[in-house]
Formats: structure tokens, sequence, C-alpha cells
């Protein structure tokens, strides 16, 4: 069973192939960079993010073929890339809720973290 | 400011690669890290660090790598920066392990950090386990062990809690942690709030007491044992025919002068008998 000339499988137990990477990676880029744009300018984890999203973003709008595309964003297969992005949607949301850039909210008493006592 | 693109090119090769640019000064919770390095194997102090000498290597001795260092240290500084709320220090220890410090309401952000972020895919969750260091306000010590198999690097998360404050739970984030938070929960008494079912794991159904806590005695509190008029087994307190012994092994010289100030506590604590 050919998938259009693409891909039989990923090699990984439970990743199916999926045969439009473009379309879901575009589409979970999208929202990702819709929800960093909601944390504040001077984050770092929004700087670093928005960086790293915006360079994949334009790998993949550039880059048609899908194996060259792996290759180019060198970070395993492109189902994992996509498991990728499906990651770091969940975890900007979370981030907007949790509000990581904040400064610290405690620090640990004087010789909690001394060793040897 | 630690540029994004050179973590990431560091750590998309599989393996630890080389680092070419220079990072911040090394800031070491462990008191003693910088100086064994140099005045153990000298015999003096001396302030060049060895990995930086190009003496000859002793066979025996091991020398921390900065191929491996570096870009942990990078990576921890990242952490640092994109979560300043919670992590209050990200170091390497003197064995080239990265070790991030969090505040203890900081557990699943940090920890679905590591496991979300592209530059961090540390979705393996090792360990959890638990010290206890009765001497503290916080007496038990969390550690979370974390790795990344896309770059190839482990990762510990440590936070710190009391017998009463509870943890969150990372059940949500890490399935694994289901397990083994029921072990910390059973053995120290560590609670973790939202656990799916944080029951006993390892001691006995009836069992009262976390036994790895410092204070709980190595021989327990009760025995077991086939009673043959009763014709089952019965539990009554240890006896042990024999008083327990400790024995301290020490040397009349001094072996780490780096732990001078450990010694010192040690022997305030009262070490036992002498042998």
């Amino acid at each position: 069973a050919s998938k259009a000339a693409g891909k039989l499988t990923t090699g990984l137990t439970g990743l199916a192939v999926n045969s439009t990477p473009h379309i879901s990676l575009t589409a979970l880029y999208d929202r990702t960079l819709k929800l960093l744009a909601r944390m504040p300018a001077d984050a770092k984890y929004r700087q670093s993010t928005e960086a790293i999203v915006k360079e994949r973003l334009a790998a993949v709008n550039s880059e048609p073929d899908i194996s060259r595309l792996e290759k180019r964003i060198n970070c395993g297969q492109i189902e994992e890339v996509v498991q990728q992005a499906e990651r770091e949607l969940q975890l900007a949301r979370n981030f907007l809720a949790w509000k990581p850039w904040e400064p610290l909210i405690g620090q640990a008493p004087p010789n909690q973290w001394k060793w040897p006592l | 400011m630690i540029n994004l693109k050179h973590i990431l090119k560091l750590r998309s090769l599989p393996g630890a690669t080389s680092c070419t640019s220079a990072f911040l000064k090394e800031t070491l919770t462990a008191p003693a890290c910088s100086r064994i390095n140099a005045s153990m194997i000298s015999g003096f102090p001396t302030p060049v660090r060895r990995e930086l000498c190009t003496e000859k290597k002793m066979p025996t001795v091991r020398y921390s790598d900065p191929a491996i260092r570096e870009p942990l240290k990078a990576f921890g500084k990242y952490a640092g920066e994109c979560l300043p709320k919670y992590i209050q220090s990200a170091d390497v220890t003197i064995f080239d392990e990265l070790e991030i410090l969090i505040h203890p309401e900081g557990v699943l952000p940090v920890l679905s950090f590591l496991k979300d972020h592209h530059a961090g895919q540390f979705v393996n969750l090792s360990d959890i386990c638990c010290v206890d260091v009765p001497s503290r306000q916080f007496r038990f010590e969390v550690v979370y062990n974390l790795l990344s198999l896309r770059y190839n690097c482990r990762a510990r998360v440590k936070t710190y809690t009391d017998e009463l404050t509870p943890l969150e739970s990372c059940c949500s984030v890490f399935q694994a942690a289901n397990w083994y938070e029921r072990e910390v929960w059973d053995m120290f008494g560590v609670y973790f709030t939202n656990h799916p079912d944080l029951r006993r794991i390892l001691t006995d159904y009836g069992f009262q007491g976390h036994p790895f806590r410092k204070d709980f005695p190595l021989v327990g509190y009760n025995e077991y044992r086939y009673d043959d008029e009763q014709k089952r087994v019965v539990i009554e307190p240890v006896e042990l025919a024999q008083d327990f012994r400790k024995f301290e092994y020490s040397t009349p010289w001094e072996v780490f002068p780096n732990y001078r100030d450990a010694d010192k506590n040690m022997r305030k604590e009262g070490a036992g008998d002498e042998k």
C-alpha cells in the first residue's frame, strides 16, 4: 500500500506515517506563534521559541520534498517533528497559564542545597 | 546572551559535540567541586583548572570533559532564563551532570518545559528519588532524573519539601512517575497531590512508618515469625540476639582537607563508637 510514493512506515511503534506533513506543521506552527504573541516580548522563552518555530516554518514553506525537509530540519523523521511541534504548542498553552517569566517566587532556605553538610 | 542557534546546533548532533564559544563563569553548588580537581591531584592548591593544562593526563583520574560540560552548562543557563520564576540555580556538577534546583511550586512547569520544548526533549523520566537530610528545614530532597534521547543527555531536577507539605504529582507529564511517586510516598512519606493512585508499593499491607527516613531504625520495629502454637505468622516487636554495633573506621590522618567543615559537623552530631 503506497502512500503516493511516500514512505511506508516510520519504523517507530505507534507513530503512523503522515502523508501531509506540511499542512500539519504549518497549522501547528501558526497556532504556536499566535500563542507566543500573547506572552511578554522580553520573555526569553518567547524569543527563543519564536526563533525556532519561524526557522522551521521557513524550512517547511520552502522545501516541498519530505525527505529533504527532514534532512534540513535535522531532528528525526517528519512525524517526530510533528510530535515536537504538538508538544511545543501544548507547552506554550501551559506557559500562558503558569507565566514562568516572572521573577523567582522564592529562594531556598540558606543551607538547603549545601552538600556535604 | 546565549545564542539559541548555537545551543540547537550543539545539541542537534548525536552525542557530545565540541564547544566553540566562551560561556559563563562556572558556578558550582557543591563547595569543594572546583578545588578537588586541582588541589587533590597536585597536593597543594593551584589556581589553574586541570583540564586547561597541557600536562599529561593520569589514567586513574576521571577528568571533566568540556565537550559534555559546555553544552549542558549552556542549556542550564538557557533553562534558567526561560523559567526564572521557579529555577533557583542550574549548574553542572564536577561529574559533568546537569542539576537544576527548583522551587517546589515549579515541578510541573519545569518538567513540562524539559519534556516539551524543542531544545530540551527530555522525554524519558528515568527515576524519581528522595534524599532525607533530617537536619534541614525541608528535610526531603526529591530528585527527578531525566534523559533526552534526541540529544543524548541527562538532566536532574531537584526540589525540596518537608513531612507535611505535598508536592504536585507529575503523572500528567510523565506516565512513568506513577510508581516512582508511590515509592517515594511509601518510603519517605512525601505526599503528591493529583496523583491518580497514591498508595503503598513496597511495604507490607499493614505496615506503619516510612522505612527510608533517617530516623527509622535499620532493623525496623516489628519482626515476623511463624508461631507453632498459633500455627500462623505473628508480628512481635523486634528482638535481636546481639546489640547493634557501629564501627567507625577512621584514620588518625586527615584524608580530605577540602571537607574539613563537613568532618567537623559530622563529629558534632555524634558519630558513634570509635573502634
